[in-house]
């Protein structure tokens, strides 16, 4: 087993190569990426994995990029912690978009916050307020913020080319945002979200159900936004200046997140219930996170609660997918919240463990009051759940009225990628949980990569798919991920603006029920779904791993 | 070069065409006629995919297989048992019995494993004594060494 902490920075000293320390008034550091063939590649590798010397000198063909060139860092301000900012209906908030200072481990990076802050501020809000919110885009790209999961009116989505213009640096735009259903959402640019939520820019937004019993009893609620941070000794690794690099899989970084900390820590009273609002955060990365020894009940996802709460040894979040979590921490001690994953190393051809150790949480061993022993371990079933979704069952198993299939096409890959990964996709996990092959995937950019959602009936692929919906119908979708493609891989696809159930995966209906805005489909699956089209409006549907984003996975349902 | 080139398109075009769920079933010397395969569906979790704590996929193990011989023509049998079974064979795991028609018999959540159907004496048998009358290897058995790939011997060896 390979048992990783986050601070396993020294592992990758040696390939530092070419990159130099983020430089903060030149282009000299990301010159380095432009040095010839004898260059190392800068990339982190995982623990004992070499670099094929047939990559070795290989470079993406992109201008490499990174937030603040020829910023004095000395001038920008550093992070501050997250504030939770409760707003009542009407209230407005203004959220800046700006360049920061970021400390990980001692070392200040240029990143990006909301309101100086990563994550940027909690907005926590009553069910069925709405909200005015001016942003202002201050840092050196073009921006916007979509609300991520919520029904909210088409034109406040955040999507440019599709309900708004970019907003330029230096520019604002007003948003007006709606809470109509309760639980956990995050908002995030809807612009190079490879560079802009990955440095930073994304933040929570609780939404609290009027009904107090909503949620079983807890002594304290926590946001825990995962993520991750490719870095390499003392720099950032670059992102593609024209089009995403790491476009086969994503930028899985090396560093792991918890609200933007390397080393997240919590202290509770014994026997002390937390309800945990997770996130995932990151590009690319699918987590498997528990506290090992800490009971652990699901309650909750995307859009509602589920049907039924259950028992669980670990929670399973791909990008931009939510989970609700209560946990009781019973005894006294410390607890390490870890991801666990079983990596595949292509080139011994083995599964190998891998943990890492995300934070800690500390348990007093003085009790917490009230004590919540008795409601925690009663799994509640939740009938107005059941009742709002039953409207729905008579569609479950009708023939689907729109059938996608995911797939990838790639042109002009060095010649090596296109003949290891050829060998490599005889066996390919139906889920990614880790970057084995961080050297070809960096490689790779949405010029010679292109992530195809295509739709069965036409032929149509991404952008060409013209998706029109009647307003209040219910549409079942099937969706299968392709596994004979070049370089299969999972992907979590979010619906924006409405609302859907899973209703079965690979044919098995699904027994537990609740309502969601992002759906993972692992490699070889099929999933459908059941959308709730009552919200008019052009509305995205696409692949929520930034770089496949970027890749072009995406194509819009149109809701007359 | 030509070589490489040619291992890896063979390589691409032997690759399962369903992708990691599907298992074919081979027959034992014992049940020469018999045929099948097996599907792994991921098991109920809320998550969707099913997975344990450390991270290993947690599946169904669906068989459907044809021309089974019955137990008692191999010998002192009475029951087809499906076991998982680690690839160095060390660990038999009893999956569920085995019928002629489609079922789920049990869940599996090896990285690596055989699908092994064996005669055995009771149904409730807990190790495996009796006559191979399937097997097979999971989707994850063709994760092999890069290294020794014909990729890099040339496909004429
Ligand atoms: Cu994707």
């Amino acid at each position: 087993m390979i048992r990783r902490t986050a601070c396993a920075l020294g592992l990758f000293a040696a390939a530092a190569g070419p990159l130099q320390a983020q430089d903060s008034t030149s282009m000299a550091g990301m010159q380095g990426m432009q040095m010839g063939a004898a260059a190392s590649m800068p990339i982190p590798m995982p623990a004992g994995m070499m670099i094929l010397p047939a990559l070795a000198g290989l470079l993406p063909p992109v201008a490499p990029f990174l937030p603040g060139i020829g910023v004095d860092r000395s001038m920008l301000a550093a992070t501050t912690p997250t504030t939770i900012v409760r707003l009542r209906n009407g209230d407005t908030l203004d959220l800046t978009a700006t360049l920061v200072s970021r400390n990980i481990r001692g070392k200040a990076f240029v990143m990006y916050g909301f309101n100086g802050q990563i994550p940027g501020p909690l907005i926590r809000v009553a069910q069925h307020a709405t909200i005015t919110v001016r942003f202002h885009n201050h840092i050196d790209l073009p921006s916007s913020v979509h609300w991520h999961g919520l029904r909210l009116d088409n034109r406040d989505d955040g999507v440019p080319g599709l309900t708004q213009h970019e907003v330029p640096p230096g520019g604002d735009y007003t948003y007006t945002v709606r809470f109509p259903d309760a639980g956990i959402y995050w908002y995030h640019p809807h612009v190079r979200e490879d560079i802009e939520q990955a440095m930073g820019l994304y933040g929570s937004m609780l939404v609290d159900s009027p009904d107090s019993d909503y949620y079983s009893p807890a002594n304290s609620e926590q946001s825990l936004m995962l993520g991750d941070l490719m870095i390499n000794a003392d720099t950032l690794i670059p992102f593609g200046r024209e089009a995403p690099d790491f476009a086969l899989m994503g930028r899985v970084g090396n560093i792991p997140l918890v609200n933007g900390e390397p080393d997240w820590s919590l202290t509770v009273k014994r026997g002390q219930v937390v309800r945990f609002f997770f996130t995932d955060v990151a590009s690319s990365r699918t987590w498997n996170v528990s506290f090992p020894g800490v009971a652990m009940k699901v309650v909750a996802s995307d859009q509602s609660r589920f049907e039924r709460e259950e028992s669980v040894a670990s929670v399973v979040l791909a990008p931009a997918e939510r989970y609700v979590i209560e946990a009781r921490f019973d005894r006294p001690g410390r607890f390490p919240l870890v991801n666990a994953i079983q990596a595949i190393n292509h080139y011994k051809g083995e599964f190998e463990a891998v943990v890492d150790t995300l934070g800690w949480v500390t348990v007093d061993s003085s009790p917490a009051t009230p004590d919540y022993a008795a409601s925690f371990t009663h799994l509640r079933a939740n009938a107005a759940v059941s009742a709002d979704i039953a409207r729905y069952r008579q569609y479950f198993s009708r023939p689907p009225d729109k059938q996608l299939t995911l797939t990838v096409a790639v042109t002009a890959l060095p010649l090596f990628t296109v003949q290891f990964m050829s060998i490599d996709t005889a066996y390919f996990h139906p889920v990614e949980w880790v970057d084995g092959m961080p050297d070809m995937n960096w490689l790779s950019t949405a010029s010679q990569v292109r992530w195809i959602i295509r739709d069965d009936a036409t032929g149509k692929e991404n952008d060409a798919i013209d998706w029109q919906v009647k307003r209040g119908d219910v549409i079942k979708l099937r969706i299968y991920n392709d596994p004979k493609s070049f370089h299969p891989m999972q992907h979590p696809i979010h619906l924006h603006g409405q609302r859907m159930l899973v209703v079965a995966r690979d044919g098995v209906p699904t027994a537990n029920l609740v309502w969601k805005d992002t759906v993972l489909i692992p490699v070889g699956s099929t999933v459908d779904l059941l959308i709730d089209a009552s919200n008019p409006g052009d509305w995205m549907l696409h692949c929520h791993i930034a770089e496949h984003l970027g890749s072009g996975m995406m194509t819009t349902m149109h809701v007359r | 070069m030509i070589g490489a080139l040619a291992a890896a398109v063979l390589a691409l075009a032997s690759r399962d065409p369903e992708g990691p769920y599907r298992i074919v079933l081979l027959p034992g010397a014992r049940a020469p006629g018999a045929h099948g395969e097996a599907r792994l569906v991921f098991a109920a979790s809320p998550f969707g995919v099913a997975v344990t704590a450390d991270g290993r996929h947690r599946y169904n193990v669906r068989i459907s297989a044809a021309n089974l011989p019955a137990p008692a023509t191999l010998g002192p049998y009475h029951a087809l048992v499906a076991w998982e079974v680690s690839p160095d064979l060390t660990e038999w795991h009893r999956l569920g019995t085995v019928s002629g028609d489609t079922a789920t018999v049990g869940e599996t959540s090896m990285n690596k494993f055989l699908l092994v159907i064996t005669a055995e004496a009771t149904a409730g048998s807990t190790t495996h004594t009796g006559p191979i009358v399937l097997h097979g290897t999971s989707p994850s058995g063709w994760l092999q060494t890069f290294l020794t790939h014909p990729l890099f011997r040339g496909i004429s060896q």
